[in-house]
């Protein structure tokens, strides 16, 4: 599966029928089946008196999650539970699942069959999955969120960004950044790795914000490089307009 | 504030049972003469001072017991050699010798394996008898990370090359021979030769007590060990074919690491106990204890260099809450310089 940045991304909604709610996302080399089950009872233990605990559970596309897929289950869950109105549903719990099905694959080398390797890229690929597969459960929510993974790599001197890479430019980039946006424009999450200095950083950022949020910055600064890959709030917008279209054919 | 005057509750109570008041109480008082403090009698970016102590362990190649208030761990590095007809998928790494792919090998072969357990007992929550927790997982997946995108280990310090010819009797008692001053800094002349084995390098963290800030205290205690990790010298022995060290204490040689990368990590604290419009009175608590981590939902990781000069980045991480922004992340970045001139003054 080779990855392109100008590959579509494409999404299928409610598809699974025992679970409240699911999605099939796949963009950029990755497919990525989500499900949410929720509000459900939660295990004595485990509830909390006064919200929804959220569970996230991430398997990956060979073998048994290990330490990295906890690592990004982490992640996923801080990042979920605050868009989540989870005080709504006290006691409850909410499990989503994310199975991996494709992940890209480096064309060089021969990877290892569990990839201990950077756990970055994957990140807004889940992100998106489970967002569409909460919106999918009709789960609550306070915003909606976009999520980019940039490259910087070094050439004569300066550098350039790649968004959504390819596995081949990760590993030739010298620093590798996942943003994660509101729809009210607030950064919610941010993973960067690599050497870098706080100028670039910011630099990354805002690239990234003009990605994520086009609406702050206008039509007219998407003519660069940058504009390469799917704008994901206008993506999710219409998947769910399309989706809602044609649940009320009927009428 | 939300201080009940007219209640006799000692403070210790009060924490017990509500936390997040008790913090809030203390951050943001009633009567204007009482400074603004943390629970713990610090300032919001106040951190605690750590402690360091190098090769405590006799049987490791290196360790570090690091005390950064009440949170202790202790460290331990142990080389074991691998040959690389034992590694499955090996590629010889020589013919592509340039800067990028050295460092693949430490990563395609797993030549660093840290692993971090939380003892029962360092903290309440932590049970006897259960699998690794989520934060022990967490912990050891973002030291593995860090290991290998700070690229701090030289991977040619862990290759291992056959024996120099001529360089002492090379005829079977190579390990036996005490006095081999003739051949000295071999990693540095045998760049095309064929590597024969690797130093793989265990990297054991215990927490022996537990209070807040886990990740910054691991990771400076793998730091501390891995500066006092000395191997001894390796060589491949022909007739044998197996890796052979010098018995001499004196031939053990230190790893030398590329920088010294500190980590800083701050929770977020906010007045409003629930959800959540950002817009509340908030602070950044730099180096948070286990109550003030419970009572966080935003923590910010930031690893700065200043080894070599101005300030590097080597990895930033925010998650669970959107209130640090690029505003926000520049003082944290100023918070971890600070912070790395403490721990260099602690390591050193």
């Amino acid at each position: 599966m080779t990855t392109t940045t100008t590959s579509e991304p494409e999404a299928l909604l409610s598809h699974l029928h025992s679970a409240d709610g699911s999605a099939t996302f796949s963009y950029a080399g990755y497919t990525i089946v989500g499900a949410v089950n929720g509000p459900i009872e939660a295990q004595r233990r485990d509830e909390l008196p006064e919200e929804a605990l959220v569970d996230v559970v991430v398997r990956p596309a060979a073998g048994v999650g290990g330490t990295r897929e906890r690592h990004l289950e982490g992640l996923l869950q801080s990042t979920l539970r605050q868009i989540i109105l989870v005080t709504n549903f006290p006691r409850a719990l909410i499990q989503i699942t994310l199975q991996v099905t494709v992940a890209p694959e480096n064309e060089y080398v021969n990877t290892k069959v569990i990839q201990a390797n950077t756990n970055l890229p994957i990140l807004p690929a889940l992100i998106q999955t489970a967002i569409l597969t909460l919106m999918s459960a009709a789960i609550p929510l306070t915003a909606t969120l976009t999520s980019v993974v940039i490259a910087a790599i070094a050439e004569e001197g300066s550098t350039r960004e790649i968004i959504n890479p390819t596995v081949r430019e990760v590993e030739k980039s010298c620093s590798l950044h996942v943003f994660a946006f509101t729809s009210h424009g607030d950064l919610i999450l941010t993973q960067s790795e690599g050497e870098f200095t706080m100028k670039e950083w910011e630099d990354v950022l805002a690239s990234a914000q003009r990605h994520c949020c086009p609406s702050t910055s206008g039509d007219v600064n998407m003519s660069d490089d940058l504009a390469s890959g799917a704008d994901f709030g206008t993506f999710t917008r219409s998947v769910l307009e399309a989706k809602i279209a044609s649940d009320l054919y009927w009428k | 504030m939300a201080t009940p005057k007219s209640m006799t509750l000692s403070s210790t109570t009060f924490a017990k049972l509500s936390p997040h008041p008790y913090l809030l109480a203390n951050l943001q008082p009633a009567d204007s003469s009482t400074t603004p403090t943390r629970t713990n009698g610090r300032q919001p970016s106040e951190a605690r001072t750590p402690y360091i102590n190098t090769s405590s362990l006799s049987h490791a190649h290196g360790s570090a017991v690091v005390r950064n208030g009440d949170t202790t761990v202790i460290c331990g590095v142990r080389g074991e050699t691998i040959l690389t007809s034992a590694i499955p998928n090996y590629r010889a790494a020589s013919a592509v010798d340039n800067s990028d792919s050295a460092q693949d090998e430490a990563r395609d072969y797993d030549l660093l394996v840290p692993n971090i357990e939380l003892a029962t007992g360092c903290a309440p929550n932590f049970l006897p008898g259960v699998p690794p927790t989520t934060l022990a997982q967490t912990l050891s997946t973002r030291v593995y990370s860090l290991l290998h995108s700070s690229k701090l280990i030289d991977v040619n310090r862990l290759r291992i090359y056959p024996e120099e010819v001529g360089g002492g009797k090379s005829t079977g008692d190579g390990d036996e021979k005490m006095d081999e001053a003739e051949e000295s800094d071999e990693y540095a002349v045998s760049e095309d030769k064929e590597v024969k084995a690797y130093w793989v390098l265990y990297i054991d963290v215990l927490f022996i007590s537990f209070d807040g800030n886990p990740f910054d205290t691991a990771w400076t205690a793998i730091l501390a060990a891995l500066r006092d990790t000395k191997l001894p010298q390796a060589y491949w022995d022909a007739d044998r074919e197996m890796v052979l060290c010098k018995r001499s204490p004196a031939k053990m040689s230190r790893l030398d690491l590329r920088g010294l990368p500190v980590t800083c990590t701050a929770a977020v604290f906010t007045a409003k106990e629930k959800q959540k419009k950002g817009n509340g009175s908030y602070w950044v608590l730099v180096d948070p204890d286990r109550l003030e981590e419970g009572l966080c939902d935003e923590t910010v990781t930031v690893v700065v260099d200043q080894l070599s000069g101005g300030t590097k980045l080597l990895g930033i991480s925010k998650h669970g809450g959107t209130i640090v922004g690029p505003e926000l992340m520049k003082t944290m970045v100023a918070t971890a310089e600070s912070r790395w001139e403490q721990i260099r003054a602690a390591i050193e």
